[in-house]
């Protein structure tokens, strides 16, 4: 009886482990410069879908913001449209959730 | 206990007026009737506010200096005109301009001076009444600032002036300044988000900011002279100095003696900020080309809390020569405590001639690279014939003054103590004898041993 529990507890953990270690290799990171071509606030300010022009390829990529910080700066306007950004992204879920969203200029 | 309460009292109520004024600002009602006509605007309730910002160092980027070796008493040395290899260039090399067209015919402004909080029109250090006039004090004030009117704009005579949020909405609700407030410029220094000094003033990253401390709280503002401290990189003050032992805290602020003993020869930062962040080399001869066009000082960056300090003996008095920029002191001078920096080290152009670092106009190489022609363009504003520009590097040492870390990653005994400690004692200036007892057990082993929990 034992051993059966433990068998299968080891079974579920070997699959778990395998989920979860399939997973992060699943989990892409993406960088890229990029313009704002498009910024969007969700209703409740708690997310922003923004899409930035990759300046290499020309093409067009979603990425959705979360953090305060951030979504702070898009409140009082700090980040606009035309601004060019310097983002690093996970894909989760089929989203690029940002990691990293920085304006490239500086003084 | 008394002080406990004191600090907690002082916690709330700084807590209370984040963002905003206790009460309504009195002014309001005054600029909603007659309209907000910049500083003028202000003065009627606030006489003299203009004259006096523009006497500090927010506005001047530039005091006289007494602590830094080679600066000469009667000058004036900052922002302004001070070269180092984390900018290789300052307000006057770098002023604020278009910039020529990249290879995909584009261009941009860039300029040093627009950390400044005038119109660019009146410019750093300027004065007299358009100077007065000038001064953004919305910047600071409003908790309604549009950020997006702060940007630099070509006029039809070619002339580059700076944009302000001047709008009734903005000047009506005014409210104290926050981090971010302060973090409009000091974030970004240094050619982008967090290069330069590379501290975040985040409840993840500092023990005061989590208990939603701001800027002002330590760097408490009078007649709008900002106190600042040691830091060997920053020179120009406003004569007011801030440092962790003094107003908040005292020598010596531990219950426990064996911690206390130490702080004469080692400063408080030194245990309780033991990581920093932002660039820790740069080559400023060799760009690097961006997908968009521009190139851009090829950086070396890291993320805050991702540096180790280096340690050093500092009496508050910096070494400054063409190779390097850092503290002076020793274990022996009766002054010096050991401090923690972090190290930044950068590659540009020396004037064979002399050795003096030359400066870099920042217009021709972020369009095409050519660092040269930036080089160039530099001595000819600053007059600078006789030159020969060979690479080299400068090695500079920052403090490292913010990012107090939670109390469970502060250095303890044995993060110095352990052979492999964090503090290199024979550099330090320690004998063989003295480092042998300093890295002995004998030195912690009851206290942990008594502090070790059953396992
Ligand atoms: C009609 C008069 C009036 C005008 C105009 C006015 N203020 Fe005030 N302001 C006051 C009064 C009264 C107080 C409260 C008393 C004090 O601290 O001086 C005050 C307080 C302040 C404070 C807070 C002082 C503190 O110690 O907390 C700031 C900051 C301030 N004003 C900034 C401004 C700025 C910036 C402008 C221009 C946009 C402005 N004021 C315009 C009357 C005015
Ligand atoms: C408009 C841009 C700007 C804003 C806003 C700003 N700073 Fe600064 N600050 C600068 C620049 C540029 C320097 C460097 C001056 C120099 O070394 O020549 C500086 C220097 C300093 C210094 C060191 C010199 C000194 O004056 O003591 C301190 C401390 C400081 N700032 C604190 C603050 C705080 C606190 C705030 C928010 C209330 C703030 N700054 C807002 C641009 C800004
Ligand atoms: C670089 C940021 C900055 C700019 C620009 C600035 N201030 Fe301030 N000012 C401050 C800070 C910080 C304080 C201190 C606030 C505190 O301690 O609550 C302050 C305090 C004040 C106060 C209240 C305290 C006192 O000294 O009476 C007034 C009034 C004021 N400022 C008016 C102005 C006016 C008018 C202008 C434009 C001419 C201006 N400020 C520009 C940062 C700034
Ligand atoms: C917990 C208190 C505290 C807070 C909060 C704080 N500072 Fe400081 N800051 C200091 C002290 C102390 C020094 C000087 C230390 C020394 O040299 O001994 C300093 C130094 C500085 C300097 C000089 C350069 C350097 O790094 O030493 C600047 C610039 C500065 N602070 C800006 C800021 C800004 C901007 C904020 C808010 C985002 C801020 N500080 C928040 C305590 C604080
Ligand atoms: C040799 C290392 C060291 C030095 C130097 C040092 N501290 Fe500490 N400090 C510590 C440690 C370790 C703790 C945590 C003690 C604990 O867990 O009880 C601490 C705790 C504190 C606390 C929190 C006390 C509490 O009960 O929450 C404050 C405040 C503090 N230090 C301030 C300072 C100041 C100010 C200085 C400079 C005058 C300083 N420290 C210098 C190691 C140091
Ligand atoms: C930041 C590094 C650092 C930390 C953390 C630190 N020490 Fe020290 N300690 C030193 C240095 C450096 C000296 C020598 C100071 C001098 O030159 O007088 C020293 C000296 C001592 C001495 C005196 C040695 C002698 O015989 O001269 C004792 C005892 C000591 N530390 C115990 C401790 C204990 C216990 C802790 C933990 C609570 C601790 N130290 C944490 C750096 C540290």
């Amino acid at each position: 009886m034992k051993k059966t529990v433990s068998i299968i507890v080891m079974a579920v953990l070997m699959m778990v482990s395998i989920v979860a270690l399939s997973r992060t290799a699943q989990a892409d990171e993406g960088k890229m410069v990029g313009t704002i071509s498009k910024l969007e606030m969700s209703a409740d300010k708690k997310t922003a879908t923004v899409v930035l022009k990759d300046s290499k390829s020309g093409e067009d990529v979603t990425i959705i913001i979360t953090d305060d910080l951030t979504l702070d700066k898009f409140n009082d306007k700090r980040i606009v449209e035309g601004d060019e950004i310097r983002c690093k992204f996970e894909k989760e879920g089929g989203k690029n959730s940002s990691k990293m969203f920085k304006k490239t200029a500086g003084c | 206990m008394i002080k406990k309460i004191a600090v907690l009292t002082l916690l709330a109520s700084t807590a209370a007026v984040i963002g905003t004024f206790a009460a309504e600002h009195p002014g309001k009602e005054y600029i909603l009737k007659n309209g907000y006509q910049g500083p003028k605007t202000c003065e009627v309730c606030h006489p003299g506010k203009a004259r006096e910002f523009i006497g500090t160092v927010h506005w001047t980027h530039a005091s006289k200096v007494d602590n830094v070796d080679g600066v000469k008493p009667n000058e004036v040395y900052g922002m302004r005109n001070r070269n180092y290899t984390m900018c290789n260039g300052n307000d006057i090399v770098n002023n604020l301009k278009e910039i020529p067209a990249n290879d995909k015919g584009k261009t941009k402004f860039s300029g040093c001076n627009s950390c400044h909080p005038g119109d660019h029109a009146s410019d750093v250090g300027s004065s007299g009444p358009a100077a007065e006039a000038a001064i953004d004090c919305l910047l600071c004030h409003s908790v309604k600032y549009d950020f997006s009117k702060r940007k630099p704009i070509k006029l039809k005579d070619g002339s580059v002036i700076i944009g302000q949020d001047r709008s009734v909405v903005a000047a009506t609700n005014l409210g104290r300044p926050s981090n971010k407030t302060c973090m409009t410029c000091h974030e970004a220094a240094g050619g982008g988000v967090l290069i330069k000094r590379g501290f975040a003033m985040t409840a993840s990253a500092d023990v005061h900011a989590a208990k939603k401390m701001v800027c002002i709280d330590c760097h408490v503002v009078k007649n709008h002279k900002m106190p600042t401290g040691f830091d060997p990189n920053n020179w120009a003050h406003d004569g007011l100095r801030v440092s962790c032992a003094g107003q908040c805290h005292t020598e010596k602020p531990h219950k426990d003696a064996a911690i206390d003993n130490h702080t004469s020869k080692i400063a408080c930062q030194t245990c309780h900020i033991p990581k920093t962040g932002g660039a820790t080399a740069k080559d400023f001869t060799k760009w690097t080309k961006l997908d968009n066009g521009f190139y851009e000082p090829s950086t070396l960056k890291k993320e805050v809390n991702e540096t180790t300090p280096a340690y050093a003996w500092y009496n508050l008095t910096v070494a400054n020569r063409p190779e390097f920029i850092g503290p002076k002191g020793s274990r022996n001078d009766g002054k010096s405590k050991i401090y923690p920096f972090k190290v930044f080290q950068g590659k540009a152009f020396f004037n064979k001639k002399n050795g003096e670092l030359l400066s870099m106009d920042f217009a021709q190489p972020s369009a095409n690279g050519n660092t040269l022609a930036g080089v160039a363009s530099a001595t000819k504003i600053l007059g600078i014939k006789d030159y020969e520009p060979v690479p080299g590097w400068q090695t500079i040492y920052f403090g490292s003054n913010h990012q107090v870390a939670p109390k469970k990653n502060t250095l303890s005994c044995t993060s110095c103590h352990a052979p492999n400690g964090v503090l290199n004692f024979k550099g330090l200036g320690y004998s063989d004898a003295e480092i042998s007892k300093l890295t002995n057990p004998e030195i912690y082993f009851q206290r942990l041993l008594e502090k070790q929990e059953e396992w």
